[in-house]
């Protein structure tokens, strides 16, 4: 099996790069001059209870990290934790397991991004289809109005929405997860409130994921609209939807890879919109825990948008090897 | 000069604004009586006669801090668009010409970097440092901006050195720098300007980015340190537009006007984009 | 009797501010059972008068006036919006490179059907798939082809796919664009018989077909148009044309390029001089007079008349002072 063959081999670079991304996450704050977990410890804990107790905290941190020890067996301390899925305890939240504070905050993120990159990539390439194919006035002001949306930092565009949308017009709750007073449970009412905070920094990402999707497959299908196959569609009379969807096909196959290419900045920009809502995932537990330094807490998000970056553009070479026939055909060994 | 006749009306109106706002973070500081983190007056104090643009929450005017954090944002996407230019042309140029081993490395190099986010790798080295200075930040962002340079200069490169005239200036006996000096890079020009353009709009936003998330340079207002405080503050629940709408239109502005003048280039220098079809 | 008949067609594209007149004032026959050769060199228009007649002009090309006359009704060559119904089933193209011609993604069946059902909106999967297995059989390809995809098929294949693709609703008239022009000798041969057997089977009704190659038309076509700057200078029965052309520029055209009939072997090539005219401003004489060795003093100012005589026409002062001369006489 070519394809089975294929999939190992990308798999064995994604373990490299894999391993990389830890070293990175290990080693990049510790290289810089002193013993940046010792006074982040320091800083944390500023102005903190008794002296006691901080030398209490401060045992328990160098145990936990192994800081008595050289830098090496700091590193396999690290990657054996990590692997086990512990994260260590939060400086600010002390005692809270990082773990658990993740665990907490990741649906709420999938929730809200998951939707959010996979409607924007279809909507955004259909339109991009579409401004390409019918040209004039309505590809000019899709174009501007795309490139308006990707241009704008992602957070703007939060900003903007929030303020005009929850304050200036009081249509959405102002941010969060849930409403005051509520509290995550399995109920309609719950779902309801949920939703209704959820729709604002949903929406603010679906307009900038179809601006940046709309960009990309326009560029790349002014190409395929003078393609001779399309203009031998065209001397049917078929309709133009049939002639868009060949378009958006074969627009498609460098857009997935654009896509992997993408995912980093996507996930990124769309942690910031998070703490313009205060919405309870990911990223504002970053910005809590960089506010407050708890650096256990950054390190375990850093490493978890490595992995999902990586996974993503893992999964996206899989699925090109199924989509595009071409690859396909070589992958089987047919001409 | 020809080539900037041909320019859309949209790139003229998108470098003006850009220039304008340059001169506003030039011209501003100097003329402002008053620095970034002098207390003014009372917080939240909505435009007016006093101050233009308002106060923040400590006081001070958001018209001053404005000025200053155009400034700042201007001066560190200078700096590392120029860093990040200059690494990936001559890492894209030193994998393209050279090939083989060299091409390797560099390139399997170049592709984690692209893989892993660039956000992901300022806010490790950002947390360590406890003090940001602006040119440090700079620096920093400039050092890992230079992949996607880097790839597109080694394709143009490796290609661009299969050229005849290329040939001619290896066989009699041209040095390496001098080839790439005289043969390679004059071609590349035109390019290296649009490259440049979009490290300059990268750079601006990863400071943006970095600066709301706390991480800004320390001491001083840049368009994404106000932008942090704003947000901190509550000011959009409060309905203080003048604290938080100032930073994020002149984020848009520059990003914006970046990117037309950018995609405008494109259209010029790109023969693949031309558009107007002759006679088939 | 005739299949098809376009007159006072004309056409300009435009780029920023300035117009390229592509069609001027052209007038054609294609007659039923037979193949009309329309030839001439690089912008002459005849790839321009393709897309016209394929009513698929391209988006910066505007047709000023015209009309198609085919299957007892006019078709206003100005008016592009109500051409998409007639596509493919009135007129058909076989486009230039078949090599592209096909959606790199789409099997050769799902496209066949999508073409079906342009024509008719109620057609089954099952019914699509039925009928194009026919026509496959018919121009000799296997019924596997229906499932393959453009890429597992070699270029002759291919060809023959686009082909029974172009021909699948049975249109009246083919338009085929150039579609030799990228293919070796041996498959330009297998082209050319198997246009003629479309014709001779009653698959299409006619066909015009447009080359640069006056010696590929010589095989194939019944009548010949030659075109030059836009315009049409000479049509005629293709064997008498290319025995004796009567148009000057027809004569060049045609001892430019070896013709391999019985004595012309052995013929010297010459070349045309001077270039084509420019085309962005109307020429109102004949577009060839800078460049004809016999061009007469009104040729560069007044536009030579179309002159019909039997099976066949030219435009050229030459001529109609000849037959004024034989008339008074």
């Amino acid at each position: 099996m070519a394809l089975l063959r294929h999939i190992l081999s990308k798999l064995g670079w994604y373990a490299a790069a894999f391993a990389a991304a830890l070293a990175l996450n290990f080693f990049l704050p510790r290289l810089l001059p002193g013993n940046p977990v010792d006074t982040l410890i320091g800083q944390a804990l500023r102005g903190h209870a008794s002296s006691e107790t901080k030398q209490r905290v401060y045992e328990t941190y160098v145990a936990e990290f192994g800081l008595d020890q050289g830098l090496w067996s700091q590193f396999l301390t690290y990657i054996g934790k990590t692997l086990q899925g512990d994260f260590g305890t939060s400086f600010s939240r002390y005692p809270a397991e990082v773990a658990t504070m993740i665990g907490d905050a990741l649906p709420w993120t999938i929730a809200l991004q998951l939707p959010a990159v996979l409607l924007g990539w279809i909507i955004g390439n259909l339109v991009g289809a579409v401004a390409a194919y019918r040209r004039g006035g309505f590809d000019r002001s899709v174009y501007l109005s795309s490139l308006f949306l990707t241009a704008a930092p992602y957070y703007c565009l939060a900003v903007l929405l929030l303020y005009g949308l929850a304050v200036a017009l009081p249509l959405f709750p102002t941010g969060g997860g849930w409403s005051f007073g509520n509290s995550p449970e399995w109920s309609a009412m719950f779902a309801v409130d949920a939703v209704s905070h959820w729709f604002l920094p949903f929406l603010s990402l679906l307009l900038v994921f179809i601006g940046g999707q709309a960009i990309g497959m326009r560029s790349m299908a002014v190409y395929e609209v003078d393609a001779d196959y399309v203009r031998f569609a065209e001397s049917f009379g078929l309709p133009d939807r049939k002639i868009v969807g060949y378009i958006f096909r074969n627009g498609m196959l460098p857009q997935i890879t654009g896509l992997a290419l993408a995912i980093g900045t996507l996930v990124g920009g769309a942690l910031l919109t998070e703490i313009v809502f205060s919405y309870p995932g990911i990223g504002t537990l970053l910005y809590d825990a960089i506010l407050n330094k708890d650096y256990p807490v950054i390190q375990a998000v850093t490493l978890l948008v490595l992995i999902v970056v990586l996974v993503a553009n893992f999964l996206v070479d899989v699925l090109y090897g199924l989509i595009d026939p071409r690859i396909r055909a070589a992958e089987r060994g047919e001409r | 000069m020809k080539a900037l006749k041909a320019l859309p009306a949209r790139f003229h109106i998108a470098a003006a604004v850009f220039l304008l706002i340059a001169a506003a973070g030039v011209a501003g500081p100097l003329a402002a009586t008053a620095g970034p983190g002098d207390l003014l007056g009372g917080p939240f104090v909505p435009p007016g006669a006093d101050f233009l643009l308002g106060t923040d929450h400590l006081g001070r005017s958001v018209g001053v801090q404005l000025v200053h954090g155009i400034r700042t944002s201007l001066y560190i996407g200078l700096l590392a668009g120029v860093a990040g230019t200059v690494l990936g042309v001559l890492i894209g140029t030193l994998a393209g010409y050279r090939g083989g081993l060299a091409d390797e490395i560099l390139m399997g190099l170049t592709n984690i970097m692209i893989t892993v986010p660039a956000i992901i790798v300022l806010l490790l080295l950002s947390i360590s440092l406890d003090t940001r200075s602006v040119t440090v930040m700079g620096i920093c962002i400039g050092a890992v901006s230079w992949p996607w340079t880097a790839r597109a200069v080694r394709s143009q490169i490796a290609s661009l050195r299969q050229r005849e005239h290329v040939d001619i200036a290896r066989l009699s006996g041209s040095r390496t720098w001098r080839i790439i000096a005289v043969e390679l890079l004059p071609y590349m020009m035109s390019y290296i300007v649009m490259a440049f353009v979009i490290q300059l709009y990268g750079a601006i936003l990863a400071e943006a980015a970095l600066s709301l998330l706390g991480l800004g340079p320390s001491g001083t207002a840049s368009l994404g340190v106000m932008l942090h405080w704003a947000i901190a503050w509550e000011s959009i629940r409060g309905g203080q537009w003048w604290v938080f709408l100032t930073p994020t239109v002149f984020i848009t502005a520059i990003t914006f006007s970046l990117l037309l003048v950018q995609s405008s280039l494109d259209t010029v220098f790109n023969p693949r984009l031309r558009v107007g079809k002759a006679a088939r | 009797m005739t299949l098809a008949s376009i007159t006072n067609l004309s056409a300009h594209y435009t780029a920023g501010d300035q117009r390229f007149h592509a069609l001027d004032d052209v007038a054609l026959d294609v007659r039923p059972g037979q193949v009309l050769g329309v030839v001439g060199e690089s912008g002459c228009g005849k790839s321009t008068m393709a897309s016209v007649l394929s009513l698929n002009p391209g988006p910066s090309l505007r047709v000023t006036s015209g009309t198609l006359a085919i299957g007892g009704r006019d078709v206003d060559l100005t008016d592009t919006a109500s051409h998409r119904a007639l596509r493919g089933g009135t007129v058909a193209l076989l486009p230039q490179g078949a090599l592209n011609a096909l959606n790199p993604t789409r099997r050769v069946g799902a496209m066949a059907h999508d073409i079906l059902a342009a024509g008719d909106r109620r057609i089954t999967r099952a019914e699509s798939l039925r009928r194009t297995a026919a026509r496959l059989e018919a121009l000799e390809l296997p019924p596997r082809v229906l499932r393959a995809y453009p890429h597992q098929l070699s270029g002759g294949m291919r060809q023959r796919v686009v082909t029974a693709l172009a021909t699948l609703r049975n249109p009246r008239l083919l338009v085929a664009d150039e579609p030799s022009s990228a293919l070796d000798v041996s498959s330009q041969r297998l082209l050319v018989d198997l246009l003629r057997r479309l014709v001779a089977d009653g698959l299409v009704e006619g066909i015009v077909f447009i080359t640069h190659d006056v010696a590929l038309l010589s095989e194939l076509a019944d009548r010949i148009a030659v075109m030059y700057a836009g315009r049409v200078v000479e049509e005629a029965p293709a064997k008498d044309l290319v025995a004796a052309p009567r148009h000057p520029y027809a004569q060049a055209l045609l001892a430019s390029v070896l013709v391999p009939e019985p004595g012309t072997r052995g013929h010297r090539v010459t070349g045309i001089p001077g270039a084509p005219p420019d085309l962005r401003a109307p020429i109102p004489g004949c577009p060839f007079a800078p460049r004809c060795a016999h061009a007469l003093d009104r040729c560069a100012d007044e536009r030579p008349p179309r002159l019909v005589i039997g099976e066949r026409d030219d435009s050229c002062w030459r001529s109609a002072e000849a037959e004024e001369a034989a008339h008074v006489r």
